[in-house]
């Protein structure tokens, strides 16, 4: 009998582009200054994929003259403004680096917050003037993050924002980080936000992702070998994190809208560290090789991606 | 209608009333047209001028205000005519025999006073001065004399400073004042410390308060309304963060108004009013107003106008408008200008108190993300001098000719002589220089290695008529250097066991270590005979006896010095 050579599995790619065809309309729309191009792109979009374009927007490294001139010309415009404000704040998070506040010096704390003032002040009137943009209270809230604003000031932004959009999961997961004790939040509320979250949206919506990035949040909190393999193999955490995917990715309604990519990634994760593998590997197929940077990052990007993927489809199956 | 008429040289104000007579006389004169270290002339000749009518029996008041004074009753006819003349009397010819009682009474009663969120906001716009003087203590009473203030009466309360008003029928019969002759004094000038607007400043109040400066007009006064029901019902209404929310508009008397707002906040909500109340100013600011807003603000106006007692309920604002020369529309000019009050006026004036905006946001807090400015709360300037240096370390003090500047870790503080609004005088020499731009420097002597001569030098310099006297300290309330901590001499935590354990370990290092010293000397200095190699081997475990040995001395000093 010959054994039949497995063909290999695709390497993971993390680019948004690769998911949503959309967004490399938009970079080449970003990178030609075209700004009808650019609105008519972000025509119709339902919040969550809005806010993602938003979110790639912000990170085009090359677009901050452009967005700067549209929103100078029309300081009212609530897409101008959005994306101005994010492209602020992205630029400032790549001055200040991931890394944790004691290994930031005081001239990138300065710069970083020099960014985050300017977008607060731009984002302050575009949601003055658009109170109802998703949008623009998602990076509000996270500027109140950056800018360490207090945690009711965070909150407070999250309701403003949920008036209109009580499930807009981006701001969640935004509000959420806030709600970590690394942001002077603590686990009792952090928790408490992500199930609150979960419980209110209905089944098949994306937003018990949140169940899941408090797990691997509290998970990665720890310090040592010991306590990272307790908190795994607890039963209650991996009961907790399969209830949350039978509420959106494994439920029978779930779709793949927008931001299904980061979802089903912090699923595929979670699954593989609660050793889940059949979970895991089902959320593996349905990804293929796409990825997101979040939460793949927390576990050396690619390289974690394809070792998780490698021991669900040995462990759990691949069919 | 108010009738205007002339009453001994008076001007006088006349509407009918369907209650009880009332009357007001009212100067162009308040706290504003002070100095710091003369503060509180104004409100001792207020106290002085009533205090014999302390026992009527008829209900009488005072009141100082930044720019205004007046004297209130309400009783019969015959009661506010001998009320006028009792008042005009005793501001012409003072009770001095009362002064020390008055002044004992103004201090208890500015002591007893609580302290309110707002009084902190004049000083940090205007400095200590003008109308930044009401945050400030009556420095003045205690060096006031009784020329003093018949010197003050003389100028400001004179028949051209006053204008009085009544609520009744007719002025009482036969009424005369007995004021001197005088000038109509303009409204004082109001300065500004704020080098750029909109700023903001830090207090401890659980509270976040805007103050604003805006055109006076009826636009404005409506916007005050329209800020007060927005900020209930994003605060109050919707997010459950205040308790208290409040807008008020004051004209100032010189063209323009002070417009303030307030929210209060538990202590663990802070962050959220003060975000929740940027975002109201901002939703105004971009012109995102409410006609529902405008509407019932208008509409409860209108209702204060169409009460039978509109002409009488006015008398006060009317006669401030007569001493400062401001127009006094009729009521139909009122409602007209509040029928024309648009949703554009009202932005309008939202554009004026953004640019105009000084915030007081609680403790812990800042609002420069939100494009506020931080009010000056060091000085630019360091002035040259001789330095001395702080016990402590961590400042020194800069006496020059010029002035004083203290240097701090932080930022300088620094108070010219010719810009020094009081000195607060201690009999222990102890000093504090108030700037005009309210910059408080504080010199207490005991905590700088000061030449004797140095606190003199600084009296010296400042005129007599700016030093305050103030009362003797306790001992144990002027402040003392930190005495320099010590490491105690004396090892903590030993053990009893460690001193014989280090004698005996210190006697073995000693034996040992010699033996291995002079075996080694003497295997070096001798050619080795076959045969006696192994006593290499001794030499080493020599050595590694005398290293046992001192392991326990290495680790116990180790141990102390981790200690400190």
């Amino acid at each position: 009998m010959i054994a039949a050579m497995p063909a290999p599995l695709p390497a993971p790619t993390f680019d948004a582009g690769a998911a949503y065809p959309e967004v490399n309309d938009l970079h080449k729309a970003l990178d030609a200054a075209d700004w009808p191009a650019v609105q008519a792109l972000f025509a119709d979009r339902d919040p969550g994929f809005h806010t993602l374009l938003v979110g790639e927007a912000g990170d085009h490294i090359g677009a901050a003259a452009f967005l700067r001139r549209v929103y100078d010309e029309d300081p009212t415009d609530q897409l101008a403004g959005t994306l101005l404000g994010t492209h602020l704040i992205r630029a400032g998070w790549r001055i200040r680096s991931a890394a944790r506040a004691q290994h930031v010096s005081r001239s990138q704390f300065d710069k970083f917050h020099e960014h985050l003032r300017r977008a607060e002040q731009v984002l302050i009137d575009v949601t003055a003037r658009y109170p109802d943009d998703a949008d623009a209270w998602t990076q509000r809230i996270t500027l109140a993050r950056g800018l360490e604003l207090g945690q009711n000031e965070a909150r407070r932004r999250y309701d403003r924002l949920a008036r209109h959009h009580p499930h807009h999961a981006p701001a969640q997961a935004s509000l959420l980080q806030q709600l970590c004790p690394k942001w002077s939040g603590d686990w009792d509320r952090a928790f408490a936000f992500a199930r609150e979250c979960t419980q209110a949206a209905p089944g098949g919506a994306p937003n018990a992702v949140l169940v899941a990035e408090a797990h691997l949040e509290r998970w990665l909190d720890f310090d040592s070998e010991r306590e990272w393999a307790a908190y795994l193999r607890d039963n209650p955490v991996a009961d907790e994190v399969m209830q949350a995917g039978q509420r959106s990715v494994l439920h029978p309604e779930f779709v793949n809208r927008p931001g299904w990519v980061w979802v089903r990634s912090t699923f595929a994760l979670m699954f593989s560290l609660t050793e889940q593998w059949s979970a895991a590997a089902g959320q593996f197929r349905a990804l293929g090789n796409l990825g997101t940077d979040y939460p793949w990052a927390y576990v050396d990007g690619a390289e974690g991606f394809t070792k998780y993927r490698a021991k669900a489809y040995a462990k759990g199956g691949q069919s | 209608m108010i009738q205007h008429l002339d009453v001994d040289g008076v001007p006088t104000l006349l509407a009918p009333t369907g209650g009880p007579m009332h009357a007001g006389l009212t100067f162009r004169v308040g706290t504003a047209d002070e100095t710091l270290a003369r503060a509180g002339t104004t409100h001792l000749i207020e106290h002085l001028a009533l205090a014999p009518l302390g026992l009527a029996d008829y209900h009488v008041n005072g009141m100082t205000a930044p720019a205004f004074t007046t004297f209130h009753t309400q009783g019969s006819e015959t009661d506010i005519a001998a009320f006028l003349t009792a008042v005009c009397g005793h501001l012409s010819d003072l009770p001095v025999a009362r002064l020390d009682v008055e002044k004992e009474i103004l201090r208890t009663e500015w002591s007893s006073r609580g302290a309110a969120a707002m009084d902190e906001i004049p000083l940090w716009r205007y400095g200590a001065q003008d109308f930044g003087l009401s945050s400030y203590p009556e420095w003045g009473l205690g060096a006031l004399t009784a020329d003093d203030l018949r010197e003050w009466t003389a100028r400001w309360f004179t028949r051209e400073n006053a204008v009085l008003w009544i609520a009744g029928e007719r002025v009482p019969a036969g009424l005369r004042f007995a004021l001197p002759a005088g000038v109509r004094q303009p409204v004082p000038a109001a300065s500004s410390v704020l080098p750029q607007t909109p700023a903001y400043f830090v207090n401890g109040a659980r509270a976040v308060v805007l103050d604003s400066v805006v055109r006076r007009r009826t636009a404005a006064s409506i916007f005050a309304g329209v800020l007060e029901r927005e900020l209930y019902r994003s605060l109050r209404q919707d997010a459950g963060l205040s308790y208290t929310t409040t807008a008020g508009y004051e004209p100032r008397g010189d063209g323009y108004a002070s417009l303030r707002a307030l929210a209060d906040a538990l202590s663990e909500k802070q962050d959220a009013v003060l975000g929740g109340f940027i975002d109201v100013l901002a939703k105004l600011r971009v012109g995102r107003i409410e006609q529902a807003d405008l509407d019932a603000t208008v509409a409860k106006r209108e209702d204060s106008l169409s009460t039978a007692e509109v002409e009488a309920a006015r008398l006060p604002s009317y006669a401030l408008n007569v001493l400062t020369g401001e127009p006094n529309p009729t009521i139909d000019e009122h409602r007209a200008e509040l029928k024309a009050v648009s949703l554009a006026d009202l932005h309008e004036v939202a554009g004026e108190v953004t640019a105009s905006a000084l915030l007081m946001v609680p403790g812990g807090h800042t609002a420069d993300w939100a494009g506020f400015a931080a009010a000056p709360t060091h000085s630019t300037e360091i002035l040259q001098g001789t330095t001395y240096s702080s016990m402590e370390g961590n400042a020194a003090l800069r006496i020059g000719a010029d002035g004083v500047t203290l240097l701090r870790t932080d930022h300088p503080l620094t108070v010219r002589y010719d810009d020094c609004s009081a000195v607060l005088v201690w009999p222990d020499g102890a000093r504090q220089l108030i700037g005009s731009d309210a910059i408080a420097l504080h010199i207490e002597p005991t905590l700088f290695n000061l030449h004797p001569a140095a606190i003199p030098a600084i009296d010296a310099k400042v005129p007599d008529d700016r030093q305050i006297a103030m009362p003797a300290r306790a001992p144990d309330a002027i402040p003392q250097p930190k005495a320099v901590v010590r490491q105690p001499t004396k090892p903590a935590n030993s053990t009893w066991w460690e001193v014989p354990a280090m004698v005996l370990s210190g006697v073995g290092v000693l034996l040992v270590g010699g033996l291995s010293v002079l075996l080694t000397l003497a295997m070096l200095l001798t050619e080795t005979e076959p045969g006696e190699e192994q006593l290499w081997g001794a030499v080493v475990v020599l050595w590694l006896l005398t290293v046992i040995l001192a392991l326990p001395i290495v680790k116990r000093r180790r141990r102390r010095r981790r200690r400190r």
